[in-house]
């Protein structure tokens, strides 16, 4: 198993140096630079062009700026924003990193679970009128054209009905006097999701070897009863109560993106879910267990569903690297300041630094990513877990 | 129902396809979904085969139903109207703000510069734009007199272009690839998998972006390099696993006991073996690349006069999308149509999945 994971690692690495040269490459094979327009003015004589390029490092030949570029990269030295001047680039992902996250870990959970749980009345139900209707659904909203999707949606919720606001992270109005910038409210709301998600998961995880059905479903209830508690409580108290109504703020701008995104991303995880189930239910111990006489709640549930959400659970984490990919596109009908309104603009206004380092940075997160998939993989399927030994 | 695999021989003998073209298009249509996926796509063909007939043929004259240069006005009277101010809603007439100028009026403060002497009450002629639905524009006209029908059927060449150009490319370089990694193994194996890892790290969308805003992209390139991300990336792998499996039937070992070289059985044992899952890849590539374009287009990155994106986005820029459903012939083709049409090649692939996976068939 060691084994295994220490190969996988070692050939990630000309993976890796091989992702480097290639965004270096990407970027620097289109003709001209961003200070060719200084040519253009008459005014200034041609050595001060000269002058900034040499400035920005721009003259030396192609192979030893690549070198440089490496070199900087695993110093974490991006250079400056062209068009946010003192800032580096770093600096800019730090701050808009988090609500990416934010956004898209909230909308992936709950897309999972909502696609999991579709996906198993789907197979359960086949044949029926029901599964019809909610195939065609789930298929709807697998292959509508989501940038429309989200405007129509925007229309009707933001506009027409007047629910939800239109874009944006806050109303700026609400925040001229409040003591607290936009980004600590925003952590501790993130401090807040993550404990409580974590919560969540020990509940899940304690009460999952309970035998009978109607008692494990009374602890969870117990279970989500005390944390909504706590955090009512957590909310109205000290630091975290004077952070609330800005908080809210915050939370109500999330609702609308979190809903169409979940709406377009659950339908993936049904389908493949409904595909591998059927395929489960085939199997002779599924036949065995209705031979047994157990409830068809306890077939479904637990051994077929169980079964079938190896592969689902798997491919879940290889689709964390399609968050970016629909990043960019929510966040800019959003409004919503994170990395893919960041990637957007600089490459729009020819932000050359920060561009790049957007794309790397988003190239070592699903280097990560797939890295924990490898892992992950390895870890549930024990045909490589054993392979590997032997 | 007598059994379907078994067809009378007088009617096999009367078809023009083959056998087996005939048990699989059976198969094919016991699942509703393909056969609904299947009308679709075959709608959106002949929507795009259609236009280039229209024009020859006369029926539509090019400076009235281009998708892009043509132009038509409609003349209409409208009633001028004084609208209340804001703070008078609702009056007995109107609703709400958005009611004033209602169908056939015109506000007297749009006329005013036109018209210094028109008085509400007087009928004030003018060129109605956009257009709604009529005989003559089927869809009818966007903000600049251009027939919608028009351009959906020029966005609907655009799609199957790039959609089966972009597939074809992909598949057959990924097929090509994948046998001769699952054949050969070793080092080649190993390369191209890391190579189909690397493509897999890089995002596709934000990488498309930045080609798209770098370079001056046309629609072809980007057929090809979505094409080449295809075939290089995760579709190799698929394949390589389907080959595998291929390889260690019988039939390729007894080919190679008889002596049959390695790309002999690479080509007529392997290869056909593969094909049909290829083939149902290449149906989700489809759904992949016209996404891709109608993303790019509607972001505006993409070098190109007509298509459903660039109809997107021309509703959005020009401020339809948050007129809701009263302009519902700018708002709503578009959309529907790529979502019809990668809908329709979602479910053929599920059609033929049915088909060449006898596991999910039906107990």
């Amino acid at each position: 198993m060691n084994n295994y994971i220490f190969k996988r690692l070692l050939q990630f690495v000309p993976v890796f140096g091989l992702f480097l040269v290639f965004s270096f490459v990407l970027f620097n094979a289109t003709p001209g630079n961003a200070f060719t327009n200084i040519l253009l003015n008459r005014e200034l004589p041609p050595e001060e062009y000269a002058r900034v390029i040499a400035t920005f490092g721009l003259d030396k030949p192609v192979h030893e700026r690549l070198f440089l570029y490496i070199n900087n990269f695993f110093r974490g030295d991006f250079g400056y924003s062209y068009t946010h001047f003192p800032k580096t680039p770093i600096d800019l992902i730090s701050e808009y990193l988090p609500r990416t996250l934010m956004l898209f870990a909230v909308v992936n959970i709950v897309a999972f679970y909502t696609g999991f749980i579709v996906g198993k009345i789907l197979a359960w139900k086949r044949g029926t009128k029901t599964e019809t209707w909610i195939t065609m659904a789930s298929v709807f909203s697998y292959t509508v054209f989501y940038p429309w999707f989200a405007l129509m949606c925007l229309w009707f919720f933001g506009y027409k009905m007047g629910w939800l606001p239109v874009g944006k992270f806050l109303f700026p109005e609400k925040w001229y006097e409040s003591p607290y910038s936009a980004d600590e409210v925003f952590f501790t709301m993130i401090r807040y999701t993550i404990v409580s998600s974590l919560v969540l998961f020990f509940i899940f995880v304690l009460s999952k070897n309970i035998e009978s059905i109607s008692q494990r479903r009374n602890t969870r209830l117990t279970g989500f009863a005390v944390l909504i508690v706590v955090s009512f409580v957590f909310w109205n108290n000290g630091d975290a109560g004077l952070k609330s109504t800005y908080a809210w703020d915050i939370a109500y701008h999330m609702i609308l993106p979190v809903l169409v995104v979940t709406f377009v991303a659950f339908a993936g995880t049904a389908l493949l879910m409904r595909t591998t189930m059927m395929e489960v239910l085939k199997e002779d111990y599924i036949l065995t267990a209705r031979a047994k006489g157990l409830s068809q709640k306890r077939i479904r549930d637990r051994h077929a569903a169980r079964t079938a959400l190896l592969p689902v659970a798997t491919s879940f984490i290889f689709t964390i690297i399609t968050i970016v990919d629909g990043a960019v596109i929510t966040e800019n009908i959003f409004s919503w300041p994170g990395m893919g309104v960041l990637l957007l603009d600089s490459l729009l206004r020819e932000d050359i630094p920060v561009a790049m380092a957007c794309f790397s940075f988003l190239g070592v997160l699903a280097l990560v990513s797939h890295l924990l998939a490898d892992i992950s993989y390895a870890y549930l399927d024990p045909r490589i877990r054993i392979g590997s030994q032997g | 129902m007598s059994d379907p695999l078994k067809i009378e021989d007088s009617k096999r003998k009367n078809s023009i396809f083959s056998p087996v073209v005939q048990k699989n298009w059976y198969l094919f249509r016991q699942s509703k979904m393909g056969l609904i996926g299947f009308f679709i796509i075959v709608f959106f063909a002949v929507l795009a085969i259609m236009q280039p007939l229209f024009f020859i043929s006369g029926y539509w004259s090019n400076n009235i139903y281009d998708p892009v240069v043509g132009y038509d006005s409609i003349e209409v009277e409208l009633v001028i109207v004084k609208c209340p101010r804001n703070s008078d809603f609702p009056t007995e007439k109107y609703d709400k703000p958005e009611d004033c100028p209602g169908d056939g009026e015109i506000s007297d403060r749009m006329v005013m510069p036109f018209a210094p002497n028109a008085k509400p009450g007087d009928y004030y002629e003018t060129f109605l734009q956009p257009a709604p639905p009529s005989i003559k524009h089927w869809l009818g006209t966007d903000s600049l007199g251009r027939d919608v029908f028009s351009q959906i059927m020029k966005g609907s060449q655009v799609a199957f272009m790039l959609g089966l150009l972009s597939a074809t490319l992909s598949v057959s370089i990924a097929t090509l690839l994948g046998t001769i990694a699952a054949f050969w193994g070793g080092r080649v194996d190993t390369y191209l998998m890391r190579q189909a890892d690397l493509i897999l790290m890089v995002p596709q969308l934000p990488l498309l972006l930045i080609m798209a805003a770098l370079y001056r992209f046309q629609v072809w390139h980007l057929a090809l390099v979505l094409g080449i991300l295809g075939g290089f990336g995760g579709l190799v792998i698929s394949v390589k696993s389907q080959a595998l499996q291929v390889k260690v039937k019988p039939f390729v070992d007894s080919a190679r006991v008889t002596g049959g070289t390695k790309f002999k059985i690479m080509t007529s044992h392997i290869l056909p073996n593969v094909a049909p899952i290829a083939l149902l890849y290449m149906v989700f590539a489809v759904t992949g690349a016209i996404f891709a374009e109608s993303t790019l287009s509607y972001l505006g990155l993409l070098n190109i006069d007509m298509s459903w994106g660039m109809m997107i986005h021309l509703a959005q820029t020009d401020g339809y999308i948050f007129s809701g459903l009263r302009y519902w012939w700018i708002v709503l083709p578009a959309g529907l149509s790529v979502t019809f049409l990668s809908g329709g090649f979602y479910l053929v692939g599920r059609g033929l999945d049915d088909v060449f996976n006898p596991r999910l068939r039906k107990r």
